[in-house]
């Protein structure tokens, strides 16, 4: 029974004197964040320069996937704008008879404001045509010679006055082409002879529509496709890294190196490969874009948002952003593939 | 400093225990040779202390510390404080003889001042100053089991186990090697020494641990004439092969 009670005394005591010395080895490790980062940090990049070949294939492949996003970004901003900018250039033009007085036209004005897809409306009388006209051949002498105060009597009585209209969803025009053809006051100024078109340009527009559709989404597809490949090199390359530095990692183990210790390494690798992939990415694409740009806004395409982006202080934001991005998917793939592979460590 | 009670570890697969019932109390600063054959139970007790592997039954206290209470996030710092030597050195190939010593510094967490000042006076105490610069591979055996010694005792741990130290060596180089750890266990470290060299064990008149089937056969505490295949045999029926299991268990790493 002593005996018993001896050994219970026994183990409560070594028990205490355990966790005890446990506690104080944990305290008195000779901590210091930033000393032991710096460690890791040289470790990771001897590790880089170890395996270029690997870091440089994983390298490659971060880039073009950044490259990837940034031209599905840039694509679809691009054909936005340019669907947007040609919505914008249509407009619906209606004739109504010559002379039609102001004080009518802003009636007129006010019954066809009432439609809420209506964005803007400008009315112009005969004699305001008439002179749009003569600004526009300013410098036709053939005309100038004609027209004497007679010709110009004989003009503005034959010149329509005009409302030009622009929507904001040029796929809905049905309930203006409504107001135009039935509303009385319209019926009764028209020209009838000179009915509005409601179908101009649709067509153009529908088709750079599904181009910047095609664009986001093909492009986020490829994007994401390239994301997962540029995971998996990655992944592969740590893990390559850690099964060539097997014996290394157990020596670590063994010798009482701390999970951060043997794992930051690893880390650092894959992030500095996603730097430097970040910035090779971001110089091809802005000097890309910039070779480029002029041939796309030759055939018509919008490019003027970018180049803003491009040409302004922004232009750094765009950077951080590929460099972030990159250290990013490395960090990912990395931490991934440490944890399959060093679970134990 | 070490001491054991009655542990056993049976690994699956193996019909017999790699460790049958082991008791063995080392007191500070001895000096124990664990002499044994291969399979005796040897590399496994090591494994035990450097908390690799987990007893089935028993105890393990190791300088005060019941190896029971070492969790995962404890052994880190518990390893630290042991000076471990392995057969095959495990040092640091694409490292120099200094970076492999101060290596074991950093992990420590120690400052680059005392780096510099603790790693050239280990390196003089294993009579490699002058090789500092070089890389494992343009060292001989004995010069990279020294770096290996030096590396292991630059924390200054009260314990230093060693795997085999001299199993890879010459007749002339072994001898410097365990004058080395002599010299080291003068400063007053325990140390253990796994051998099954017979000549270094019958020179040195330390206490003698023999191994055989994974039982204690033999404790001479004061040295003698030890002879391998004169080992007494244990009480138990002896396991006379290694079963095909243990031949394919995997080798049990951290990674």
């Amino acid at each position: 029974m002593v005996e018993k009670e001896n050994k219970v005394t026994k183990e409560k005591k070594l028990k205490k004197v355990s966790k005890k010395s446990l506690k104080t080895m944990q305290k008195n490790r000779g901590r210091h964040i930033v000393r032991d980062k710096a460690r890791v940090v040289k470790y990771g990049t001897k590790g880089f320069g170890r395996n270029i070949w690997l870091s440089t294939a994983a390298t490659v492949v971060m880039a073009i996937t950044l490259i990837i996003l940034f031209v599905t970004i840039v694509a679809s901003v691009i054909l936005t704008n340019t669907a947007e900018m040609m919505k914008d250039k249509i407009d619906i033009t209606i004739y109504f008879k010559p002379n039609t007085s102001q004080t009518v036209l802003d009636d007129l004005e006010d019954t066809i404001r009432k439609d809420p897809n209506i964005k803007s409306v400008e009315t112009s009388t005969s004699k305001e045509e008439y002179d749009k006209f003569m600004a526009e051949n300013a410098d036709n002498d053939d005309i100038l010679e004609i027209m004497d105060e007679e010709m110009t009597e004989i003009m503005i009585g034959k010149m329509q006055s005009t409302m030009r209209i622009k929507v904001y969803d040029v796929d809905n025009l049905d309930s203006i082409k409504n107001i135009v053809e039935n509303d009385e006051l319209f019926k009764a100024n028209t020209d009838k002879e000179m009915a509005p078109t409601y179908d101009v340009n649709r067509a153009e527009i529908g088709t750079i529509t599904s181009w910047a559709r095609i664009a986001r989404t093909g492009g986020i597809i490829l994007a994401v496709v390239f994301l997962v490949i540029s995971i998996l090199i990655i992944f592969s390359t740590i893990r390559m890294a850690i099964f060539s530095r097997r014996e290394e990692i157990y020596m670590m183990n063994l010798v009482g190196a701390d999970k951060g210790f043997v794992r930051g390494p690893f880390l650092v690798e894959a992030e500095i490969c996603g730097m430097i992939a970040g910035i090779v990415a971001g110089v091809v694409s802005y000097f890309g874009f910039k070779f480029l740009s002029p041939k796309l806004a030759g055939y018509g395409i919008d490019v003027s948002q970018i180049n803003n982006i491009l040409e302004s202080n922004q232009l750094v934001l765009v950077f951080l952003t590929f460099i972030v991005a990159g250290v990013l998917i490395g960090r990912i793939s990395a931490r991934l593939a440490v944890h399959k592979y060093l679970r134990k460590a | 400093m070490i001491l054991l009670d009655s542990v056993t570890k049976k690994y699956p697969g193996d019909s017999e225990p790699a460790l049958d019932n082991i008791s063995l109390h080392i007191e500070p600063n001895e000096f124990v040779f664990l002499v044994g054959k291969s399979g005796a139970g040897k590399s496994t007790l090591m494994k035990m202390i450097t908390k690799e592997e987990s007893p089935d039954s028993g105890k393990i206290i190791i300088g005060g510390i019941d190896l029971d209470y070492v969790k995962k996030r404890h052994i880190p710092g518990y390893r630290r404080r042991l000076g471990v030597v392995f057969q095959d050195f495990k040092l640091l190939p694409r490292r120099t003889v200094y970076e492999n010593v101060a290596f074991a510094l950093e992990i420590a967490g120690m400052s680059n001042k005392d780096i510099r000042r603790t790693v050239p006076k280990v390196l003089e105490l294993v009579d490699l100053a002058n090789q500092a610069k070089k890389f494992p591979h343009q060292l001989s055996g004995g010069q990279q089991q020294r770096v290996s010694i030096a590396r292991s005792v630059a924390r200054q741990p009260k314990i230093l186990i060693a795997d085999e130290p001299t199993a890879n060596l010459d007749k002339l180089t072994t001898k410097e090697i365990i004058d080395l750890l002599k010299k080291i266990n003068d400063f007053g470290t325990t140390i253990l020494v796994t051998t099954h060299n017979e000549g270094i064990v019958n020179n040195l008149q330390k206490r003698v641990v023999t191994l055989k089937h994974g039982k204690i056969v033999d404790d001479q505490k004061t040295g003698g004439v030890y002879k391998l295949d004169e080992a007494p045999v244990p009480k138990r029926p002896a396991r006379m092969v290694q079963t095909p299991g243990h031949a394919l268990r995997p080798k049990r790493r951290v990674i």
